[in-house]
């Protein structure tokens, strides 16, 4: 059998005892699942178990693969989950490019450089590199976003409402493009959204939670 | 991991600097007291110094004095706050009187006690000022508010310094997150329901607010009441108040006036709490009181009457501090100026080269204390929060240390410096350094913490999941997104911190035996001896300096972390 490249085995986030969102899903490689429901039922918890990022009072049960390898009780920094939030939280101290390079791993400076500006110019942005981030459009902004979380080799991608604050013409061609990047690179990814055209753009499986 | 034990080292740091050197200190009062001081040879225990303390003529008064001008300042400053607080919350005036009043914060109190004495002096720029305006006082007054009996002056001063750090810790409850937005919803609730917008403010708002205002009032109350450099300079010296008696029988060449000394600081710690005690009393009495008043259905009650306190406190303050950097500034420069001239009649600089010249090593002294405290303060006080942030994370309880920051600030300073000085003369003789730098950090601890908390709370979590998730480690984390995110604040912390240094009088001149000279203890030196010109060089030099610190802090975040200043420059 082979294995998913994301499992979640009986995931169960709580708090205080009380359970707030429970899940088992696999995820392959390229595929992007979207978990939709009501604000307030533990999404965005969820995704925060996954990351190892839970907030202060949460805990979670369960067990996370990822690539064969079980990481529920990895430091967040080593688990390589990819996080994307509805704002870009592009480093305002950083320019454009220091923010991509800031997800990538050490290495030549020089290459650094050049991949850097090859991602950019992959997304139509080449003379950006240097750029305050606060001066780019919101597209443009979570294109970055991404370009940073792509540049750090992440083994899956965790998307938290992403397109959330776009308006609806930028929102259409950024979350194209995105889930392209995804296919693309091959990561098991998943969504969470309250919008219904965010995650019928998926063409994929489409989990409805409900308050536990 | 290094990076984990660092926070754990700092955090033990942190509250062995606050809480160390007070009880040690303590300690190193009331052995003597008892009768026990062996570098004199007293071996005994007995009350024989607690006796004479009793038997000192005018003990009553000074410990009067102390209670009298501590409460009385303190509530002055508290109601003025109010006023200001309900007349102008949620209106632009407020930022106006934010802007103006903060500067006053960073003014060491040797200098605001300077200026003050200037403005009140008989001689001083307000007698002139009615002198040819209204042809009395042709001749300088007889009485004077300066070194009044009663204290009147100590009062007027301490409540000018304690009003604004009332007022910006007060605007900084309103400020935070979690508070702001329900409170302006129940200020607008209470208008809604007929309560005129001052009235709305003091029944709706403030009580919430005063809870959180509690410990910084009770902190400056507690100063107050053993505040050296604002009686030394301003109050009356027969009998003068407790604690500059205790700091006169300490520096008495007699020493077995330690003895007696040591028993006047356990009484001073004993006044302070008393101080403390009535205040929380009052509180109490006034909680009841107020109940009462604010569901009597009343519903202007006093509208008209804040308003007047809160413009009068405003002028007053702006006419204050206007009066006073005029007084400064002229003596500065001042030449031959006979009363009651309004202005100098030749004007001369060489104050100024007389101060260069004696001030050099002062001022060194100054820069390299603060530059060694204010560093320390900032890198155990970063730890400390990031341990903070890290135990969240992880689901760990953390002791939380709001209340012991203020343990130094309240513990009077002239009572357990002495106890610390004699001990670390046992421990580490002949050492001035080390124990003057510690000495400050004790002080400087507590305000850089309080001034870079709210900050590092308050950066948004997610920008740190991020950063994690790309695969930045815990160190990386906090070298690469926290501190350039919070770089702004960060200087502004280190400016307070540096500020408050500069200011230190007693903790210099104690710690270091008087053998480290800085700015602050020339100026007290000089106010309290010698040239009134050269006293108002040495106190606008006093302002300069953590002027300087707070244009530096404002300044660097612009260049430094700032892509967007790189970008404009490239740009040209």
């Amino acid at each position: 059998m082979t294995q998913a490249a994301l499992v979640l085995d009986n995931l169960v986030v709580q708090q205080q005892k009380q359970t707030l969102i429970r899940l088992s899903t696999c995820i392959n490689a390229g595929q992007i699942v979207t978990i939709m429901g009501p604000s307030g039922v533990g999404k965005s918890s969820l995704l925060g178990a996954i990351a190892g990022l839970l907030p202060a009072g949460l805990t979670c049960e369960g067990t996370i693969w990822l690539n064969g390898q079980n990481i529920t009780h990895m430091p967040a920094y080593q688990r390589r989950t990819g996080l994307l939030y509805q704002d870009a939280l592009l480093f305002e101290h950083l320019d454009v490019a220091g923010n991509i390079a800031f997800g990538m791993p050490r290495g030549n400076r020089g290459q650094r450089r050049e991949l850097t500006q090859a991602m950019l110019e992959q997304v139509g942005l080449s003379d950006m590199a240097a750029r305050p981030v606060t001066t780019l459009s919101g597209g443009q902004q979570a294109r970055v976003a991404l370009l940073r979380t792509l540049a750090a080799k992440p083994a899956a991608l965790l998307l938290d409402e992403p397109f959330s604050k776009l308006d609806s013409r930028t929102r259409q061609t950024t979350r194209d493009w995105v889930f392209t990047q995804i296919q693309e690179a091959g990561l098991p990814a998943l969504l969470v959204t309250h919008d219904k055209q965010d995650a019928l753009a998926t063409g994929d499986k489409i989990i409805e939670v409900t308050p536990c | 991991m290094v990076f984990e034990l660092c926070i754990r080292s700092a955090r033990a740091l942190f509250y062995l600097v606050l809480l160390l050197p007070v009880c040690v200190g303590v300690m190193g009062i009331v052995l003597p007291a008892v009768g026990y001081f062996p570098a004199l040879g007293e071996t005994e225990f007995s009350l024989t110094a607690v006796h004479r303390l009793l038997a000192v003529e005018g003990l009553p008064k000074m410990v009067l004095l102390a209670l009298f001008t501590s409460i009385s300042a303190t509530v002055i400053a508290l109601l003025c706050t109010i006023a200001l607080l309900a007349q102008f919350y949620q209106r632009p005036a407020l930022q106006i009187i934010q802007h103006g009043l903060s500067p006053v914060l960073a003014i060491p109190h040797a200098a605001t006690a300077i200026g003050i004495g200037f403005v009140l002096a008989p001689t001083g720029w307000v007698a002139r000022l009615i002198a040819s305006v209204t042809e009395s006082w042709q001749l300088p007054p007889q009485s004077s508010l300066l070194y009044d009996s009663q204290g009147v002056a100590i009062i007027l001063a301490l409540a000018v310094k304690e009003l604004p750090f009332i007022l910006l810790m007060a605007l900084g409850v309103l400020s935070q997150p979690h508070l702001k937005a329900r409170l302006a919803a129940q200020f607008a609730v209470a208008q809604s329901l007929g309560y005129q917008r001052q009235t709305a403010f003091i029944y709706a708002v403030f009580p919430v607010v005063y809870s959180q205002l509690k410990l910084p009032i009770i902190a400056v109350l507690a100063y107050a009441s053993a505040s050296v450099e604002i009686p030394l300079l301003l109050g009356p010296q027969n009998p003068p108040t407790l604690a500059v008696a205790i700091l006169q029988w300490f520096n008495h060449i007699d020493l077995s006036m330690r003895l007696l000394a040591s028993a006047a600081a356990c009484l001073q710690l004993l006044v302070t709490a008393g101080a403390v005690g009535l205040w929380l009393l009052a509180e109490r009495v006034a909680k009841l009181f107020f109940t009462g008043l604010v569901v009597n259905g009343a519903r202007g009650d006093g509208a008209r009457l804040i308003a007047f306190c809160a413009w009068l406190t405003a002028s007053v303050m702006a006419l204050m501090i206007s009066v006073f950097l005029v007084s400064l500034l002229s003596w500065s420069v001042a030449g031959y100026w006979p009363y009651p001239q309004l202005l100098p009649g030749s004007v001369t600089v060489q104050h100024w080269h007389t101060a260069a010249q004696a001030l050099a090593d002062p001022l060194a002294n100054t820069v390299w204390l603060a530059g060694l405290a204010t560093p320390i303060a900032v890198v155990l006080v970063l730890l400390f929060l990031e341990g903070e942030s890290v135990a969240q994370r992880r689901q760990r309880r953390y002791f939380t240390v709001d209340q012991v920051l203020f343990i130094p600030l309240i513990v009077p300073g002239v009572a357990f410096l002495y106890g610390l000085v004699w001990c670390t003369q046992w421990l580490l003789p002949g050492h001035v350094w080390l124990p003057t730098v510690v000495s400050h950090l004790i002080y400087v601890l507590p305000y850089v913490f309080l001034s870079l908390a709210v900050a590092y709370r308050r950066l948004d979590i997610r920008f740190i999941n991020v950063a994690s998730s790309l695969g930045a480690s815990p160190w990386q984390v906090f070298l690469q997104v926290k501190l350039p995110m919070l770089f702004a604040p960060v200087m502004v912390a280190a400016a307070l911190g540096a500020a408050i240094s500069f200011g230190q009088y007693l903790p210099t001149l104690l710690a270091s035996g008087g053998r480290l000279a800085t700015l602050t203890t020339e100026a007290v030196a000089t106010a309290s001896g010698g040239s009134r010109r050269l006293t108002a060089v040495y106190a606008i030099m006093q302002m300069l300096l953590p002027l300087a610190g707070f244009v530096l802090a404002w300044l660097l975040p612009r260049v430094l972390f700032n892509p967007a200043q790189r970008h404009h420059t490239g740009a040209k």
